[in-house]
């Protein structure tokens, strides 16, 4: 008697694992807004270049010199955010989203870098003689930037030390700080930086 | 009528048993690890192509080697030039060391009764820092200083998590050191080069580095004390890196690999483990020419064969524990069988089943050089010379006023043919 009961215990149990298992195995997916703060560890992710960039992007535009060219709309130019983290993180992202939240505000213009070396094909491309003289783009009409804005993004980790516990504590602190600098004078007019302070903790043990 | 039942019922647990060993051995041993050992094997042979062929994808080894095969194709690729290959597989073996920080309770209860084979291989502590330096290697072959400083970054992560089995890698400190130095950040890199310093005992072989970075950071103290360890020839003579520099990382012999051992105490208890065994002798680094009479190479080098023991050291003491425990859980199972027959053949399997974890990343060199050569104007002519055998590096061309580079070069000795010279890079 004792044996069949531990024989039938014994099956449900396996039943109950298994399906547990496959449970667990089935794959999900789930559409989320890029607006939601999504963190699954202490590392860098969508939700804060959105926030940070937010931020600093309304700084630069309500402080002097932007607050105070509201007609004109200066030219900037934007140089890459220097990574000097400790991850592997697209830092072209930031500034793509810098451009695209200056430019939506209406303020300032931007030269295209990125784009120079096409540029100067097609430009080339124009005068080799495909394509009639009144549809030429005009030479040397590009317009000079006259600010620069750069960045540096930074971390700093700092693990819990060694000791007998269940979960291990991870504190993680970033700062993007962005430089507007006058091209024609090298003068830093504008500086600013946001930051994020953020506590993790991952178990030691897992299945 | 119940012996003959008693030798039939045996002779089929026998059967089971003899199934579940085999199959037990197939698992452990690992079918999937024959293509890890030929890629090994054409990789000592020089034939660089057939061994990143043998590893084709990931399913080619065993789930629980994926860390072996991600490090070791990431190192063949290395040495056969393929510097974004390698990055890329050497990235996933980084992120799968960072989730393999959780200890899986599955496989640690499997392995209590079986062996240390059917648990993921994590990698030693060395070989976990090696990863970062052929990351950063990889990226300064590419001219990505930026991306090289990151991994030099979670380099020094596992510098401060694992001090002692790592702190004799000086290669590493110096490529950490020479990232830093190469984005301009003098502070980082001259902490670095101080620690190296320290740790090597002798300051000289970045003596050098570190006047010039002291100068900078205007610590006159420390340019004259470190201005001791330069020769006092060279302190009379031209020695100017206005230039550039050649920078070479020397690859030579192979790394020492874990071989088992087994301590058996009658009747069926039986301890295993393993040991690195060297597989060459002491080789010395390059001499480095035609140099002029004010010029003599830094040279930074790394014993691998150390650092992995050092490691090794470092786990005993978890080692011994699980060891014991396994003997401990075993004998405790064998100990409660009632029938003595099947206890001696669960006894039998057991002792099979214990076979010592020899995984180890095997295309390590047996040592790492950082080799830093000042270059002059006009073309640059270097040799190196070892054992017998002389590497021509491909001329470098210095054009007077260009402003200083860094010329980037990573051989190892008798691996096929010499791979292409990475893009110099503007130094400061």
């Amino acid at each position: 008697m004792f044996r069949n009961f531990f024989k039938k215990s014994a099956f449900l149990m396996s039943a109950a694992v298994i399906v547990l298992m496959m449970v667990g195995c089935s794959a999900t997916t789930r559409d989320i807004s890029p607006d939601e703060a999504i963190h699954y560890d202490e590392g860098y992710d969508f939700s804060d270049k959105k926030a940070i960039v937010s931020d600093l992007v309304e700084s630069l535009l309500n402080k002097p010199p932007l607050v105070s060219r509201l007609d004109d709309r200066p030219v900037l130019i934007i140089y890459g955010v220097a990574n000097r983290t400790s991850e592997h993180i697209e830092t072209d992202g930031i500034t793509d989203d810098i451009r695209q939240e200056i430019l939506q505000s209406g303020r300032a213009r931007f030269v295209n870098k990125v784009q120079r070396d096409n540029i100067a094909k097609e430009s080339a491309y124009q005068y080799g003689g495909n394509v009639s003289a009144e549809t030429r783009l005009a030479r040397a009409r590009q317009v000079g930037a006259e600010y620069m804005v750069t960045g540096t993004l930074r971390s700093i980790k700092k693990k819990q030390p060694k000791q007998i516990r269940l979960k291990k504590k991870t504190l993680q602190y970033y700062s993007l700080t962005l430089e507007l600098t006058d091209l024609q004078t090298g003068l830093i007019e504008w500086t600013d930086s946001a930051e994020i302070v953020r506590e993790a903790s991952k178990p030691f043990i897992g299945w | 009528m119940s012996d003959k039942m008693n030798s039939s019922q045996v002779v089929r647990k026998f059967k089971w048993l003899c199934l579940l060993v085999c199959l037990l051995s197939a698992v452990i041993s690992g079918c999937a690890s024959g293509k890890l050992n030929k890629a090994r094997k054409d990789f000592y042979n020089g034939q660089l192509d057939q061994a990143s062929g043998a590893l084709s994808s990931p399913e080619d080894v065993s789930t629980r080697d994926q860390l072996l095969f991600y490090m070791e194709k990431g190192a063949i690729l290395h040495h056969a030039g393929d510097y974004q290959g390698s990055i890329d597989l050497l990235l996933n073996a980084a992120a799968l060391i960072k989730d393999q920080d959780v200890i899986s309770a599955s496989q640690q209860t499997a392995s209590l009764v079986t062996s240390e084979w059917l648990t993921d291989y994590k990698g030693e502590y060395a070989e976990r820092l090696l990863v970062h330096t052929y990351l950063m290697m990889n990226f300064l072959m590419l001219g990505n200083h930026e991306s090289a400083l990151i991994e030099a970054k979670q380099a020094l992560e596992v510098y401060d998590t694992f001090p002692e089995a790592c702190s004799a890698d000086y290669f590493t400190r110096a490529l950490i050191a020479h990232c830093y130095e190469a984005l301009n950040e003098i502070n980082g890199a001259y902490i670095e080069y101080k620690k190296l310093a320290e740790f090597m005992g002798d300051p000289a072989p970045v003596a050098r580095k570190l006047c010039v970075l002291a100068r900078r950071l205007g610590f006159d103290d420390e340019v004259e004390h470190f201005r001791q360890f330069i020769p006092e020839s060279e302190l009379k003579g031209s020695r100017d890196s206005s230039a550039g520099e050649l920078i070479v990382f020397v690859s030579q012999g192979k790394s020492p690999v874990k071989i088992p051992h087994n301590i058996v105490l009658p009747p069926s208890i039986r301890f295993s483990f393993s040991t690195y065994e060297s597989r060459g002798s002491y080789m010395p680094p390059p001499s480095v020419g035609p140099l002029s009479k004010s010029v003599v190479p830094d040279v930074v080098s790394t014993d691998v064969g150390e650092i992995l023991k050092a490691s090794l050291k470092e786990r005993l003491a978890q080692i011994i524990v699980k060891e014991t425990a396994r003997v401990v859980a075993k004998e405790a199972i064998a100990h409660n069988i009632n029938d003595d027959n099947l206890e001696v053949l669960v006894r039998i399997a057991f002792f099979l089943m214990e076979v010592p974890d020899t995984r180890c990343w095997e295309t390590l060199p047996a040592y790492m050089r950082m080799i830093r050569v000042p270059l002059s104007p006009g073309e640059n002519q270097i040799h190196l010379n070892a054992m017998g055998q002389t590497v021509a590096i491909p001329p470098i061309e210095v054009t007077p006023g260009k402003g200083p580079f860094y010329h980037y070069y990573s051989v190892r000795n008798g691996m096929g043919p010499l791979p292409p010279m990475g893009n110099p890079q503007p130094g400061n």
